[in-house]
Order: structure tokens, then C-alpha cells, then sequence
């Protein structure tokens, strides 16, 4: 199981890589260890830096990574959250939107014309 | 200042983060102008940090309006021990032009405690760095009094 594993194009030695773990986890324990210890726990130099704003709870402040458009749609929410409530989904409402819109240029072109 | 005295300040770098609680930015300009050429304060490892978790002292400028308020104690709490406060500019200190504006809290020793005044509208380079070398000082002093603290 701790052998050499020759796999044609490389190896695999189970130890080699318990080795590089254990060296790379020492790097990164020293370069931690190096770091400000003077924070107080349970303060506000606990807590991250987001321009002086209070931090959110996870559930609030959780943005998919998908979401690329998640800051163009929080910014324009005042005109979106109208817009998407009169998308029921229901076709007879689009139809209803289609009707009234169209009786409503037919009079403007009517009063003019 | 004898020189042996500011080669003692001069062996750490000093980190700086600057806060703008309102200012109309003829101070910030001129807290710019101390890094430029002509300055160059970067040469003795005093640099503005974009956190002040990483930062020793505040400079701070401006007075302070009512939105801010609460953001500029949360920076201050947010910056670790020991650390110096510094204003920059007269509506800082006083209000400036600004004293008595019905949307301004007031200055910012209103807010949190303030080491160093660096009056002027706006402040010369030259006055600003010459705070930042008073905070300096004071905050070294600080660093001894915590070790001696640590030691005994």
C-alpha cells in the first residue's frame, strides 16, 4: 500500500505525499504564526473590515457566485420588484397587458388624429 | 529631535489607514501630496493600508456627519492595540467651515479619542507629516508602557 505506484506517465508514493503535506502545512503554520496576535477575540478587531458597515448575518449576505449581476439588480431593485411582481406567469394576464395597452394607443392616436 | 532618537522610531514600518468622515477632500489631497516625489513618505515605511486591521495609527479627516458616525467607531474599535489617532484639517478638530451644519455630529473627539491635531484648511504636507512623527512617537511610547506591562 506504501509502495511506488508507476503509472506509465508518473508515480505515486503515498509517503512522498504524506511528506509535501506535512512540509507545506509546516510553511503555512510558521507564515500563520508570523501574523498580528494582538486581536481581541469577541470585539470588532474580530470581525472583517467591510468600509466601517456593520457585517451582515450569513443568511443576509450570502451572493451566489453565479449571480454576476447581483449588485446591477440590488441597485435597481426599486424599479425591478414592481416589473417582476406583474410577471404572474398566467397568460391571460399578458393578454389583459396586451388589451389595455392597445385600447390605451388607440385612443391617444384617435384624440390626435 | 536628535538623530539617534529618530533612528529608534524608524525601526518598524508604520501603517496608516485613512478615513474620510465627510471631508471635502482638500485634506485627502494633501495626505496624497506627503506620499508624491517631492515627500516621499514611503521611503521611511510609512504607507496608507486599505484595512485598519493592518493599520497602527487613523488618520482621520473631515467632520463628522451623522452616517458616519457609527462607522468611524467601529474603524476605531476595528484597529488593534496600541494604536494613535490623527486628525487631519480643522473640521476635524472644530468643525471648520462647516461648524453648525444641521447634518454634522460635530468633530471627531466627539466620536473616539484623538492623539494628534494637524489644524489647517486644508493642512500643509509638511504639518501632516510632522503629526504623523508626534503619533509615531506617542505610539512607541504606548508599545513600551504594553511591554513592560507583558514583562513584569
Amino acid at each position: 500500500m506504501l509502495g511506488l505506484l508507476e503509472t506509465g506517465s508518473g508515480f505515486w508514493s503515498a509517503i512522498i505525499w504524506v511528506i509535501v503535506v506535512l512540509v507545506i502545512g509546516g510553511i503555512v503554520y510558521y507564515i500563520r504564526n508570523k501574523g498580528e496576535k494582538s486581536y481581541k477575540k469577541n470585539t470588532e478587531q474580530d470581525k472583517p473590515f467591510i468600509s466601517g458597515n456593520p457585517e451582515l448575518s450569513k443568511e443576509g449576505s450570502h451572493i451566489s457566485a453565479s449571480h454576476i449581476f447581483w449588485g446591477f439588480t440590488e441597485a435597481l431593485k426599486d424599479y425591478y420588484a414592481p416589473l417582476v411582481k406583474t410577471h404572474t406567469g398566467n397568460i391571460n394576464d399578458y393578454a389583459s397587458w396586451i388589451v389595455i395597452l392597445m385600447v390605451i394607443i388607440l385612443i391617444i392616436v384617435g384624440v390626435n388624429g | 529631535m536628535d538623530k539617534v532618537k529618530l533612528n529608534k522610531y524608524f525601526e518598524r514600518s508604520l501603517w496608516v489607514f485613512h478615513l474620510n468622515t465627510g471631508s471635502c477632500n482638500g485634506c485627502d489631497i494633501e495626505i496624497v501630496a506627503g506620499l508624491t516625489p517631492r515627500y516621499d513618505l514611503e521611503r521611511f515605511g510609512i504607507k496608507l493600508v486599505g484595512s485598519p486591521r493592518h493599520a497602527d495609527v487613523l488618520l482621520v479627516t473631515g467632520p463628522v456627519t451623522h452616517k458616519m458616525a457609527d462607522r468611524v467607531k467601529r474603524v476605531y474599535e476595528q484597529t488593534p492595540d496600541p494604536k494613535a489617532v490623527i486628525v487631519v484639517g480643522v473640521c476635524g478638530i472644530s468643525g471648520g467651515v462647516f461648524y453648525d451644519s444641521y447634518n454634522l455630529l460635530g468633530s471627531i473627539d466627539k466620536i473616539i479619542p484623538v492623539d494628534v491635531y494637524v489644524p489647517g484648511c486644508p493642512a500643509r504636507p509638511e504639518a501632516i507629516i510632522n503629526g504623523v512623527l508626534q503619533a509615531w512617537i506617542k505610539l512607541e511610547k504606548l508599545r513600551e508602557g504594553m511591554k513592560a506591562a507583558q514583562a513584569k
